[in-house]
């Protein structure tokens, strides 16, 4: 069997579900942009609710996250699997970090009774309403990626210490890292539309 | 994959059929890995899904043999129409030529030993099995079966008290299924031809399953998130879709029809790629315009994913949508055309051998046309006004998938079925058959034609006493049709169980799969071809 | 790649990030769509090139298929406002 095939064949694989990925996080984009262009202001106002710092950090950490999952990749390549293990939790640990935080402003926004079809909510205008329903499907579908991210990179972590992963076998970490740099890509778009449209 | 003691070359001549894996029994075939297995086990459940729509839609048409109620109530119609949309559409169209044949025959036709990801193969077919018995189990559960029609359109999915969530759950799960295989044929495509097998040897129907897979890897997640965002608007009320809201149900359509109607090309693409293969092989002659073909694939798949707003002239998206949406649906007639103007080109002046499976392609050109001429009247402006949502629409689109795509399936069937099965079928009774069908099938959906041209609505439960005849009428055919299919059926079957033993190469055809043993050893080759002809290169 | 160059990068996405944070509070008229989409076009385009490492791979297919869903996306969004952005009587 001609391993080069495989190992590019189970890159491009791992690719195309991304382009997946991005055209299901695609649809919510559209409907993103129509809402927004219909109700400009309300858009504008409702964006003022959310913390602008919590957004900042959150993402400052996913890049982080990225950077620390480049870098267990490329010592999974030089051989280096204690440094690879450790970047892998660190990609985690960020990753958890990031859901808190998350977590945090969702619940802040509940307490404050704006949630999809909360009387407080629905009282509001049209554009916020909207605004709100957008917010939480796309970052809650956002989230659960990251949370599905972290499994697979916990698996990756175990695989990595029985050594089916290693220096000769490094595609499933591979392609774990190239779904976690897409998430964190999803994230750099959801940011600015989300946060800062003020 | 390991047999116990058995050497290469002794495995690459037992067939698959003998050689089982490392499982035994039923789990050699619902475990397996092997490409020509799992398209086996989607032909028994696409069959066993076909059926169902077909027992749906015999009912129906019972039910529409006279005005006024005859054996049903209306909310029972609207469930019958709706299930018969979902079964046909999700699981039998849109799957059935490339899990079934793509699966068994792709790698083959490449010279590759199986797909890339076997593993993933079998999940896409374990997850057709869960997103199926998820929309049974919407029938029997919470409230029942869906009565919105297979578009689920807001904002009546999210008020009717029947069960859309689960039927929405299982679209969403089969749609996952069709990623996977979309995934899985376009990496093998690139990864896995043999040496020589450049992309211009490779057989049209490769050329076709590719175009399609792209189309569902790119499509099928927009559907994907409207399941889910029905989901969300049903439990938690975001309000995208609902007025009450602020959320506009256009855009609903929109977002369902980005999915949908492309489609309904990953529905024709392979069954046009089948007639591709076939038509040389029984025309004696090399395809005409071999590139013209491949690309024009391409060129529908692209071009077709620009047209969706043709579904929704009438349904208040802006007049300059409408003038845009129906120029592009214009132009992608055009690849369509010179398809089947190479078609008919090939059968000119070749020596043309006159078996099933030429025939099932001959009707496929013809019923196809008039689905496609009827696709562009309905796709100019003013007629679509009258035509919309009447019996026009369903007449048209049946005649494009069950015309189209279902006798491409039916042609795939007659010229496959020696080298799956190593048997060959009563061929006089296929023909007759055939003659079945194509009659029924005329009556039946013609009617539908000139019962939509006459203003009759679609999904309607009662109608007007002048409909009656032409409603008499199609019921009528769709009686021979039944016919048709029950002998056809019937025909294959038993030549399944006693058929003469077939030849490797019935049919003399110049693709890989024709030069391997009836049916295949497990590894496809002894040893991987190198090519060095084209696909239609008959010597 | 090496663990510098990732390390510059990320750098980069972190200045990136707080060129957008302080953009938004700016008045920016029609820019305050572009600018931020384009900043954001441009740490994908980062992340993309160098931590997916895009930029090293050699096969067509890889360089085809982010240009590709990029124009289908862009497709999709502009017929779909092809109908919200003309529609008479004001979009409601």
């Amino acid at each position: 069997m001609d391993e080069h095939k495989d190992y590019t064949g189970s890159k491009l694989g791992m690719w195309l579900f991304l382009l997946s990925e991005i055209l299901l996080f695609g649809g919510l984009f559209i409907l993103y942009s129509m809402y927004r262009y219909k109700h400009p202001v309300d858009f504008h106002l409702a964006a003022w609710e959310l913390s602008r710092p919590l957004g900042t950090l959150n993402t400052l950490i996913l890049l982080t996250s990225s950077l620390t999952m480049a870098f267990s990749i490329a010592s999974l390549r030089r051989g280096d699997y204690r440094i690879s293990k450790l970047f892998i939790i660190a990609t985690i640990f960020l990753g958890f970090l990031f859901l808190g935080i998350k977590t945090i402003e969702w619940g802040a926004k509940i307490e404050h009774g704006i949630y999809p079809n909360s009387p407080r909510l629905l009282g509001r205008s049209k554009g916020e309403i909207l605004f709100f329903g957008l917010y939480y499907s796309m970052t809650g579908l956002h989230a659960l990626h990251i949370l599905v991210g972290l499994l697979v990179l916990s698996i990756m972590f175990f695989l990595m210490i029985r050594g089916r992963i290693n220096k000769d076998h490094c595609v499933p970490l591979e392609n774990s890292g190239l779904y976690w740099h897409l998430v964190d890509i999803v994230w750099i778009f959801l940011f600015p539309l989300f946060y800062l449209i003020t | 994959m390991a047999s116990t003691g058995e050497t290469e070359s002794v495995r690459a001549r037992i067939s698959f059929y003998e050689d089982q894996g490392q499982y035994r029994g039923i789990f050699s075939w619902i475990l397996t890995t092997d490409h020509k297995r799992i398209g086996l086990l989607y032909f028994v459940s696409v069959i066993t899904f076909f059926f169902s729509g077909v027992v749906l839609g015999f009912f129906m048409r019972l039910e529409m043999v006279a005005p006024g109620g005859t054996i049903m109530g209306p909310q029972t119609y609207n469930s019958l129409f709706t299930l018969h949309g979902i079964i046909m559409i999700f699981l039998v169209v849109i799957p059935a030529i490339p899990t079934i044949f793509g699966n068994f025959f792709l790698p083959i036709q490449i010279g590759a030993r199986d797909v890339a990801f076997p593993r993933i193969n079998l999940l896409s077919w374990w997850l057709y099995i869960a997103g199926a018995i998820t929309v049974m189990v919407s029938v029997f559960t919470g409230g029942g079966p869906p009565d919105t029609g297979w578009t689920f359109y807001a904002p009546y999915s999210l008020r009717t008290t029947v069960n859309v969530p689960m039927a929405v759950f299982g679209v969403f799960i089969l749609g996952f299924s069709s990623i996977l295989t979309g995934i899985n044929f376009v990496t093998s495509t690139h990864m896995l031809r043999a040496p020589g097998m450049t992309w211009k040897r490779l057989p049209l129907f490769v050329w076709s399953i590719y175009s399609t897979s792209w189309v569902q890897i790119l499509a099928t997640p927009v559907i994907g998130i409207t399941m889910v965002l029905i989901f969300l608007e049903r439990f938690f009320g975001v309000g995208v879709f609902d007025p009450a809201k602020g959320g506009d149900p256009i855009l609903y359509q929109h977002l369902f029809w980005i999915y949908s109607h492309p489609a309904t090309y990953i529905m024709i693409l392979p069954a046009m790629g089948i007639v591709s293969d076939v038509v040389p092989v029984f025309a004696r002659k090399k395809i005409f315009g071999y590139m013209a073909i491949a690309i024009s694939g391409v060129a529908i798949a692209a071009v077709g994913s620009l047209v969706w707003g043709h579904h929704m002239f009438v349904s208040g998206q802006s007049d300059f949508a409408d003038i845009l949406f129906s120029l592009l649906t214009f132009l992608v007639a055009i690849p369509s055309a010179i398809k089947v103007f190479n078609w008919i080109a090939t059968l000119h002046k070749g020596s043309i051998v006159l078996e099933p499976p030429l025939f099932f392609c001959l009707a496929f050109i013809f019923l196809f046309s008039i689905g496609g001429l009827t696709g562009l009247i309905q796709g100019a402006l003013a007629p679509n006004l009258h035509l919309h949502d009447t019996y026009w629409i369903p007449g048209h689109f049946h005649y494009i998938i069950f015309g189209g795509m279902g006798f491409g399936l039916f042609a795939a069937f007659h010229y496959w079925f020696p080298k799956m099965f190593g048997r060959m079928y009563h061929r006089k009774t296929a023909k007759l058959a055939w003659l079945i069908l194509l009659v029924g099938f005329n009556i039946f959906y013609f009617s539908m034609l000139l019962l939509g041209w006459e203003g009759m609505p679609r999904r309607y439960y009662d109608y007007l006493p002048q409909f009656r005849t032409l409603h008499l009428t199609a019921t009528f055919g769709s009686w021979i049709l039944i016919a048709g299919l029950i002998i056809m059926f019937a025909n294959l079957f038993r030549g399944l169980l006693k058929g003469e033993k077939a030849e490797d190469n019935p049919w003399g055809g110049a693709t890989l799969e024709w030069q391997i043993p009836s049916p295949p050893p497990t590894e496809n080759f002894e040893e991987i071809p190198t090519v060095e002809k084209g696909p239609y290169d008959f010597k | 790649m090496s663990y510098g160059t990732y390390f510059w990068v990320w750098a980069g996405l972190i200045i990136l990030t707080g060129t957008t944070v302080s953009l938004a509070g700016m008045q920016l008229g029609r820019w305050a769509i572009v600018l931020p989409l384009l900043i954001a076009g441009t740490k994908s385009g980062l992340i993309l090139s160098y931590f997916m490492h895009l930029r090293s791979e050699k096969l067509l297919i890889f360089k085809v298929i982010i240009p590709l869903v990029m124009a289908v996306f862009l497709v999709f969004i502009l017929l779909t406002f092809s109908d919200v952005a003309f529609r008479l009587g004001g979009a409601k």
